[in-house]
């Protein structure tokens, strides 16, 4: 008797587990991104992440869109447009397609990944503008383990998972498709932590980011993640540390959200 | 010593200048400082010294400037988004780019898959 509850509990929570009760349609967050070098903070970019329905003939699926433009003072000197798209599944937040479309003063590309969870494999789309201003394509077919996913969907996955039953210190790693190479990055968490925002006080699940394998982010336990310890889990605020400096990221607004 | 001085005011006092002008106006207040530092230490070296205190002015002057643009735009200037039309064409063309390539994907096969496989590893 005890070993079927046993099973049956496990059952349940790996259901619970799997299944996006987080995210739901409609949602917009706004965030200021900002530079920080020896405390003298500069707002350079807005960053948002939407969420909307998109329908097929066969599916319902969930657009994740996140976007970044620099603000207006910038824009002569190191315009940023970038589109980041993942198209997943409203119940699992699986991603089937994923686009990132950036230009960054003057640099133009576009990624572009077709899933086959089947066959674990991504077709990959990689287009860049040449100097004449004509453009390349490169085709390729990656394949992928079964937990890969690309960097929007991850941003979104991670915000399902429970914090709330981890102890300090537990890590959680996900496999994240960038540039046609897969990296592993780790989430760990701290605990929680009341801290102000621009949408008022709120107690927070606190993350560090690492990324195995590289020297993107520099130093450990100094690049962090606040997440709302709600039903939402909505990202407030970031800390990134980089080569020179750190940048920031800090929510200005929040709507649409699920719960 | 007070020549060594002067270079590294006038460096620090142009530097604060050209970064006030630049959208980094904020950084600029770090060589404004600098800059005024230094120029007291040329102030009391120069009287110690009983030489001109000429150089001091101008380090002052550019000091001043940086200073006065920095306040300014950070007063004025408002926290704004540039144009964001072509990116938001840019993200309705890829919506309708994004349904057609979605109608050729096999969905329901891939939502049928178990989702345990996909979760990430758990390291405690």
């Amino acid at each position: 008797m005890q070993r079927i509850i046993l099973v049956l509990a496990i059952l349940i929570s790996s259901l619970t587990y799997s299944q996006n009760y987080t995210v739901g349609a409609g949602e917009k967050l706004t965030f200021t991104a900002s530079y920080n070098m020896s405390g003298l903070m500069t707002d350079l970019a807005q960053v948002t992440m939407e969420t909307s329905e998109v329908k097929t003939s066969k599916a319902t699926l969930l657009r994740l869109k996140c976007t970044a433009a620099t603000y207006s003072k910038w824009d002569n000197f190191f315009k940023i447009r970038d589109l980041y798209e993942s198209y997943v599944s409203p119940r699992t937040l699986t991603p089937y397609l994923y686009k990132r479309d950036i230009s960054e003063g003057g640099y133009y590309k576009f990624m572009q990944y077709k899933y086959s969870h089947k066959t674990g494999t991504v077709k990959s789309l990689k287009r860049k503008k040449r100097k004449d201003g004509t453009f390349w394509n490169e085709n390729k077919n990656v394949s992928i383990g079964s937990a890969t996913r690309d960097l929007v969907s991850t941003l979104y996955k991670l915000r399902t998972l429970d914090f709330s039953s981890y102890s300090t210190g537990t890590s959680k790693s996900f496999t994240v498709l960038f540039d046609n190479k897969e990296n592993v990055v780790n989430f760990k968490y701290l605990g929680t932590e009341t801290i102000s925002t621009n949408i008022g006080k709120k107690t927070c699940y606190k993350l560090a980011i690492s990324i195995n394998n590289s020297n993107v982010l520099k130093g450990s336990n100094d690049n962090l993640l606040w997440l709302t310890a709600d039903e939402n889990k909505i990202p407030v605020y970031a800390k990134f540390k980089i080569a020179v400096g750190s940048g920031e990221l800090k929510i200005k607004s929040a709507s649409g959200l699920k719960n | 010593m007070r020549k060594f001085l002067v270079i590294l005011g006038f460096i620090a006092a142009i530097l604060a200048v050209v970064l006030a002008v630049t959208p980094l106006s904020n950084i600029a207040l770090i060589p404004a400082i600098v800059a005024f530092i230094l120029g007291l230490a040329i102030f009391y070296l120069s009287k110690k010294q009983n030489q001109s205190k000429k150089v001091v002015q101008y380090i002052f002057i550019l000091t001043i400037i940086s200073i006065g643009i920095t306040t300014y735009k950070s007063v004025f200037n408002e926290v704004e988004v540039g144009d964001t039309e072509e990116l938001q064409e840019r993200a309705d063309e890829s919506v309708e780019d994004s349904k057609e390539i979605l109608e050729d994907l096999d969905i329901e096969e891939i939502d049928d898959i178990d989702m345990e496989e996909l979760d990430g590893l758990e390291i405690d």
